[in-house]
């Protein structure tokens, strides 16, 4: 191939006839289309376009909180495959839905409720064909017009969800500081009362972070998470690990302060063990943290013993469950 | 003025707190690199323009990710490529409809070449290392001639007129400089993205 016209090419100065001429040689053989790939990457890296504008940093620096964009729902509806995470949000007090839902939906008097108790996973599929499945904790509420297209929840705590695409109804997560508004696919939500703060992260697709009133706050793109304090003003975006926020599928069970009474029954229950606390007030200590449910028993006392005063014993027993002995 | 000139050590520590002074450098001393790499990939400049600001946008945001100095250019670039990639998968719908193939072909080609780029931190510092040392290696003229061309943004014409060399002679020492750089490269910079 006479490099001149690979050259004028990438200088982009090559005529139609020429750039004919360099795809017929591309089509000619692999290993000239890999040469002229290795060429044209040597090319781009060593690629400098004046700036002619004088471009400054101070000219595209974003100010420091996101812009309020208002984008029309068509906008939303390109957008695909979206998982998205919201981690806490902050207490719910009496009132379970914003204004906004209150006032357009006033049928919200009927209501769906489902919970998914201490330690446990539940999965569910709501009337419009979408799974949910709900973190240890959670709470969902739904009004019963559901069904005819009010795609809208309520959330507390934390659920994964791969939504029934229908481009005409969106889905709508709502929680006390911000919702979520998608149109089909998948993501999760953790909004779990106590923290104040809102977490979002998006793994794919592209997800609109909305405000009480319902308007677009920002979006986000994969990858990005979101985080709002109910102490700050802001909505602070940064990129992620976005695996990190959906290991609680694999069976990871996080507790958010609970007393260790509680979380002995629970591990009563998933290992068929007995647990006896001998230790006064350790019952009501308070554990914070992630624990990985499928794990051999030891390895879970043993991540418990880190943050909390527990000791213990285990006794094996004969025809009966094994006795552990918390001290 | 070589390829890695401009690979200034900043202070980490102040570019992650967000001090202006620092990230005004580092902007400066990538913004002509990002953009160029960008035009290369998508010929609306505009968009091409756009595309490397945001890059900048999200390294801002982001700083606090970022953990040596060369990350820095390393997620400068990624954050090119996604976007540039983007952009052309979303053009590829337009283009069904269009009858222009040979516009078709170079946005496929570009998107192909773009997804076999890797700049992972380590493997971008070995690749910045390797051109420089690749440049280093040219024939001086043939060094020249392509320095001219790729970083001082020198038309042939008047490079040809600086050194006092004739117009051809100017193609054919760019001609030279990439074939002898492909050869250094060719191991750093695969045409294909092996999976495994």
């Amino acid at each position: 191939m006479d490099y001149t016209i690979i050259q004028k090419y990438l200088q982009g100065k090559a005529s139609n006839k020429e750039k004919e001429q360099l795809f017929n040689w591309l089509d000619e053989s692999a290993s000239n289309k890999e040469e002229y790939i290795e060429i044209k990457k040597i090319w781009a890296l060593t690629s400098r376009e004046k700036n002619v504008e004088g471009k400054t940093w101070s000219d595209i620096k974003p100010s420091e909180s996101k812009p309020a964009k208002t984008k029309t729902l068509q906008h939303w509806l390109a957008r695909a495959a979206i998982f998205l995470l919201l981690i806490s949000c902050g207490a719910i007090g009496s009132h379970f839905f914003s204004k906004t839902i209150e006032n357009e939906s006033p049928v919200y008097s009927q209501m769906c409720t489902i919970i998914s108790p201490a330690g446990q996973i539940t999965n569910v599929k709501l009337p419009d064909g979408t799974l949910v499945m709900l973190n240890s904790g959670t709470k969902i509420q739904y009004s019963n017009d559901f069904t005819y297209g009010n795609r809208q929840l309520y959330l507390e705590g934390e659920a994964f969800f791969d939504v029934q695409k229908d481009v005409e109804h969106p889905f709508i997560v709502n929680s006390e500081f911000l919702g979520v508004k998608v149109y089909g696919t998948s993501f999760n939500i953790q909004a779990y009362p106590e923290d104040r703060a809102y977490t979002a992260t998006l793994i794919e697709g592209s997800i609109s972070l909305l405000n009480t009133s319902g308007e677009e706050v920002t979006k986000l793109v994969p990858g990005e998470k979101a985080y709002f304090a109910e102490s700050e003003t802001r909505i602070d975006i940064r990129y992620v690990d976005t695996e990190m926020y959906t290991s609680w599928k694999e069976g990871l069970v996080t507790y958010r302060n609970e007393r260790l009474e509680d979380i002995a029954k629970q591990i009563e229950r998933w290992y068929n063990v007995e647990i006896i606390i001998q230790k006064e007030g350790l019952g009501d200590e308070r554990y914070f943290g992630t624990i990985l449910k499928n794990k051999p028993i030891d390895q879970i006392l043993e991540v418990l013993k880190l943050t909390t005063s527990l000791e213990y014993e285990i006794i094996p027993r004969a025809n009966e469950p094994s006795l552990i002995y918390w001290k | 003025m070589s390829f890695t000139d401009s690979n200034i050590s900043i202070n980490l520590a102040l570019f992650k707190r967000g001090d202006e002074q620092v990230f005004k450098l580092v902007y400066d001393n990538n913004y002509e690199r990002i953009v160029g790499f960008c035009m290369q990939f998508i010929p609306e400049r505009e968009e091409a323009k756009n595309i490397a600001q945001q890059a900048f946008v999200k390294l801002w945001t982001n700083r606090e990710e970022v953990n040596t100095c060369n990350g820095i250019r390393a997620f400068l670039y990624t954050a090119a490529k996604t976007d540039c990639l983007n952009y052309l998968r979303h053009e590829k719908y337009k283009l069904n409809y269009q009858q222009d193939i040979l516009e078709k072909r170079e946005k496929l080609l570009n998107q192909e070449i773009l997804e076999s780029f890797k700049f992972d931190k380590l493997e971008y510092m070995e690749l910045e290392e390797m051109i420089q040392n690749a440049l280093e290696k040219l024939p001086e003229k043939c060094r020249q001639v392509f320095v001219k061309s790729r970083f001082e943004y020198k038309a042939n014409r008047e490079i040809a007129d600086e050194l006092g060399i004739a117009l051809k002679s100017v193609e054919s020492n760019i001609t030279r400089a990439l074939k002898i750089l492909r050869k250094e490269l060719k191991d750093v910079l695969p045409s294909v993205l092996w999976m495994f």
